[in-house]
């Protein structure tokens, strides 16, 4: 639906580097990237609002590279809601509707339903100003849905609120994407919605695409070390290859031999990444398990966090380990207790070079 | 009741404790910062205030001269067209001087916008008689732009024209800049909002950054048109006559001498204070909104 054929662009100081993608229709399509990436203007070069230097555009199959946002049917909303504090609730969102020539009787009438469906309908002579977070937020994407996009845009729009109505507003998000079929790009730095709600996720460091794909991949299984550490592997480990028998590797990880399902060569320098929640640890020497990678080692130190807890262990390799409170308490882990981590080949992800 | 009368009283009588109930008052009710500033700043206002007490302890000795002079056609003449002339300034600077304030608020930090915005300040940092010697070098029955226009019938020397080109050559900088101002007070954020629901750039303009900086236009209008009625030396370059008010005191000062100038001078001091503070009162009501974005 939306093509990014090798678009440059330069703003400033910043340069965002020859960036290709491909969003389909429907995709829930996540940018994500540490501040400063560039993920808004990516987002802003959609809406039409920033002109590459070089490359081409594309949408439904036409070039848009110069088309104005006007013309793009493409929606945005932004991270600060950029509600009009000059207009009410009600001419917010049908403000799309009137600068397309629509009346203002018929556009309210036809932004009515949106407004019971956003819940905003009793905000419907209020002024921004007036609104909390949360009703701002809704007011906000309900005016970008009120003029029937073909790509809604979505900057940053869960930070700048609680996490109750986060809750809320991704359960607008998901049926929104869910019943509507809309296409939507969203730009954020947070794994945890990328998580939750996208279908595809590209990576953006420094102005350059660095990975790109379904979101479990890109999620589970990053392609650069730098891209493991964004999505927020907690274990990441540099290693070299010893044995490597009909795909089961073997690694020297620090003094320390680790398993793990790779084409790696013997003498090959990779990276290892393992996800906290894939450590299991046991109290003592522990059962046996099935899990090729098992290290007797001591608790260094316990962050809980919420419900559940992360657990760092010292096993001649330090490795984290996420587990629910409840656990930490039942097999009374403290700073110093003796365990046994397990974890098992296929749950090492191995990057290459 | 006798609550009340200890806790506001700084100074009650008895003895040891007074001290200490004194300087308990002072930390809590006085901030000698804030005296400081009221004396120094009072000083500013007091000079304005006594100079306008000087001229109207005279004025106001002979009242029947005072309202003499002032019912004169020449003198209602003269503040009407002063104030006319001044508002076709204004209203020439709106419409001239609003794109190019948007222009130089939303355009990127660059050479060429420092040399434009030097450019627009010029009428601030030149000597009075200097812009107006601009003014009548360029709209002279010889000038580059008089030339022609006086071909077509718009003649600038010693004519309406020529002053209001000349009040609008000096209040520009006063309201390009406070719109300008205004402009880059909204962010940039909303337009794009509004561009990708569906309006144009001019659209985007009309319907939100304008009526977002309405307080600005308002108030730059004002400035400037302050500015405007009350240049001589720009004027006077270019058409002595018909008589602004200032032009008029000039005259009145070196034909009938002080007697008459003065009173004109405070007829006009009366009026601008009235009209200025009526416009002062009514930005209470603009642009409400502005404090929101």
């Amino acid at each position: 639906m939306i093509a990014f054929d090798r678009v440059s662009l330069s703003l400033g100081s910043f340069h965002l580097k020859d960036v290709s993608l491909k969003i389909g229709k429907g995709d829930y399509y996540f940018i994500v990237g540490p501040s400063g990436a560039g993920k808004t203007v990516l987002l802003e070069a959609i809406a039409g609002l920033h002109l590459p230097d070089s490359g081409r555009l594309l949408l439904r199959g036409s070039e848009i590279t110069a088309l104005p946002p006007e013309k793009r049917k493409v929606a945005l909303v932004y991270q600060d809601y950029s509600l009009f504090p000059n207009m009410r609730v009600i001419e917010n969102v049908s403000y799309g509707l009137r600068v397309q020539g629509m009346g203002k009787k018929e556009a309210h009438r036809e932004v009515a339903p949106l407004l019971e469906r956003f819940g905003i309908a009793h905000l419907a002579d209020r002024y921004p100003g007036t609104l909390s977070g949360g009703e701002q937020q809704r007011v906000a994407l309900a005016r970008a849905v009120a003029v029937k996009p073909d790509v809604l845009l979505l900057d940053e729009p869960l930070s700048a609120l609680d996490p109750v109505t986060q809750e809320k507003f991704i359960a607008d998000l998901k049926r929104l994407h869910r019943e509507d079929g809309l296409t939507i790009v969203q730009v954020s730095h947070s794994r945890r919605e990328a998580h939750l709600l996208a279908t595809r996720v590209a990576v953006i460091i420094d102005g350059t695409l660095v990975d790109e794909g379904e979101a479990d991949v890109v999620l589970n299984t990053p392609r650069s070390r730098e891209v493991a550490a964004f999505v927020g592997i907690e274990n990441i480990l540099d290693g070299s290859v010893t044995a490597n028998e009909g795909g089961l590797a073997t690694m020297d990880v620090g003094g320390r031999a680790v398993e793990a399902v790779t084409d790696a060569a013997v003498g090959e320098e990779v990276t290892l990444c393992i996800r906290a929640d894939d450590v299991v640890l046991a109290v003592g020497d522990g059962p046996q398990s099935s899990a090729r990678n098992t290290m007797a080692g001591t608790v260094v130190s316990i962050a809980e966090n919420g419900p559940v807890a992360e657990v760092r262990v010292d096993a001649g390799i330090t490795l984290t380990a996420v587990l629910t409170r409840r656990s930490v308490r039942d097999l009374a882990l403290a700073p110093g207790t003796a365990v046994t981590l397990s974890v098992k080949a296929t749950a090492v992800h191995v990057i290459r070079g | 009741m006798k609550t009340e009368t200890l806790s506001t009283d700084p100074f009650p009588a008895d003895g040891e404790t007074n001290a200490i109930r004194w300087h308990r008052y002072r930390e809590r009710y006085v901030d000698w910062c804030t005296i400081g500033f009221c004396i120094l700043g009072g000083l500013l206002v007091g000079i304005t205030v006594l100079a306008i007490a000087n001229i109207a302890s005279a004025e106001l000795a002979d009242p029947a001269h005072l309202i003499e002079v002032a019912a004169t056609s020449e003198v209602v003449h003269s503040i009407l067209l002063t104030f006319g002339a001044g508002a076709s300034a204004v209203l020439l600077l709106i419409l001239f001087g609003t794109p190019l304030a948007y222009v130089l608020a939303r355009s990127r930090p660059s050479r060429f916008k420092g040399v434009v915005e030097s450019i627009v300040d010029i009428p601030l940092i030149l000597p009075h008689t200097v812009a107006g010697l601009l003014v009548y070098l360029l709209f002279m029955r010889r000038g580059w732009l008089g030339a022609p226009l006086s071909e077509i019938g718009l003649a600038f020397e010693d004519a309406l024209p020529g002053t209001i080109v000349a009040m609008l050559f000096v209040a520009s900088p006063f309201y390009v800049n406070s719109m300008r101002e205004g402009f880059e007070k909204v962010p940039v954020h909303l337009e794009n909002v509004a561009r990708t629901l569906g309006a144009g750039t001019f659209t985007a303009f009309r319907t939100v950054t304008l009526p977002l900086s309405l307080r600005h236009m308002y108030s730059g209008a004002i400035l400037a048109w302050g500015r405007a009625i009350g240049e001589f030396a720009g004027v006077i370059m270019i058409a002595y006559y018909p008589f602004i008010i200032s032009t008029l005191i000039y005259y009145s000062f070196t034909t009938d001498g002080i007697h008459t100038s003065r009173s004109i001078a405070f007829t006009v001091i009366l009026v601008s204070f009235g009209v200025f503070y009526l416009l002062r009162r009514m930005t209470r009501f603009m642009g409400r909104y502005d404090d929101r974005v």
